[in-house]
């Protein structure tokens, strides 16, 4: 192959031709959608994780508190009795 | 009259048949005398103190060691005017505590569902040797008796706490309700640590204790406790779960703010030196 045989070689790989066209689309669509999806799970897992916050926190306020052993009636009954019983 | 000893033992002391006790109850002129005799004999206790060897057994509510050992009587914080109001008091006879000669007294309560209670009265000295609380079935409750008792009394003096002006209207105002077995009083109020508030009551001799509370209890006997809007209400006594139940059913809210005023007005007693007292109310 002579010189100008890669020439011509180089020129034909400089030409873009339909289906160079159609790849860059086909790359440029798949990078949006990838960059989409990407987004979508980051906000899925925040979204997920403040949801969570929120879940435990409303727990925590709004559960009522665990009933109190019978010995704390016991105890202010026995108070009122006064000292020595 | 004074001399009827019938019997079944009860922790070993002959108790009085209930058909007996009935007959007393009508007899008003004895009855009245004989709760006069009881009264000068608490008066006489404001002043006058036995000491020695005291058993004191507590089985409601129940603990671990129910039975204990003082130098003197535990304190009862009689009232008499709620006691001459709600109980009727006659004198059974003479027994003998520690081994000295005493009066018995019954305290049949006028609701039938309170507790009774027997006191001992030392027939010279004129005060108390040993009291018992029974349920209505006639089991003990509590009790505390002089085992051996010194040669001599003490002197001591008594401070008479007097419950705050209009604390039962501020209860009730504060749990609109409330509706408190026949007969009882509120006499004190205090903080709780936890937030909510102690209240005590009497019959004139009975206590029982009404909590406001930001939580429950657990259900266990001589214990009911009801949610009221955010925070809870308990009472806690010597009385059928039933009556302790129906005390706090009809109560719609808790607003303690009025109550709050009244709390901690009370004369502290030197319980190390002293026993409670009786007042005039």
């Amino acid at each position: 192959m002579n010189d100008h045989d890669l020439d011509t070689l180089f020129a034909q790989a400089r030409t873009p031709t339909p289906a160079d066209e159609g790849a860059a689309g086909r790359f440029l669509s798949g990078q949006q959608r990838r960059r989409t999806r990407q987004r979508n799970i980051r906000a899925g897992w925040i979204s997920t994780l403040l949801a969570s916050a929120a879940a435990v926190a409303g727990l925590t306020v709004l559960r009522p508190a665990p009933e109190l052993p019978a010995s704390a009636a016991y105890g202010v009954y026995q108070s009122a009795w006064g000292d020595g019983w | 009259m004074r001399t009827l000893v019938l019997g079944f033992p009860v922790l070993g002391l002959p108790v009085l048949g209930l058909p007996v006790l009935g007959l007393l109850a009508l007899s008003g002129t004895a009855g009245a005398s004989d709760a006069d005799d009881l009264l000068s004999a608490l008066k006489q206790a404001r002043t006058l103190e036995a000491r020695g060897t005291v058993e004191v057994t507590v089985l409601f509510p129940p603990r671990e060691s129910p039975t204990k050992s003082a130098k003197a009587l535990p304190r009862v914080p009689f009232r008499p005017g709620l006691l001459a109001r709600n109980f009727g008091v006659s004198r059974m006879g003479q027994e003998t505590v520690a081994g000295r000669r005493t009066s018995r007294f019954e305290l049949i309560p006028k609701n039938s569902q309170a507790a009774r209670w027997t006191l001992w009265i030392d027939q010279e000295w004129n005060i108390p040797l040993a009291y018992q609380e029974s349920f209505p079935d006639g089991t003990p409750a509590r009790r505390a008796m002089f085992q051996k008792v010194n040669a001599q009394p003490a002197r001591i003096q008594v401070s008479v706490p007097v419950p705050p002006e209009g604390l039962r209207a501020a209860l009730l105002s504060a749990l609109p309700g409330l509706r408190l077995p026949a007969g009882i009083q509120p006499t004190e109020v205090k903080s709780r640590p936890g937030g909510g508030l102690e209240i005590s009551l009497t019959d004139g001799v009975n206590v029982f204790a009404l909590v406001t509370s930001p939580r429950g209890v657990r259900a266990a006997p001589g214990i009911a406790s009801r949610r009221v809007g955010a925070g809870f209400v308990w009472l806690v006594g010597n009385l059928p779960q039933s009556a302790l139940d129906q005390a706090l059913a009809k109560v719609i809210r808790v607003n303690t703010a009025g109550l709050e005023t009244l709390r901690g007005t009370f004369l502290k007693v030197d319980a190390s030196n002293v026993q409670n007292t009786p007042d005039s109310r």
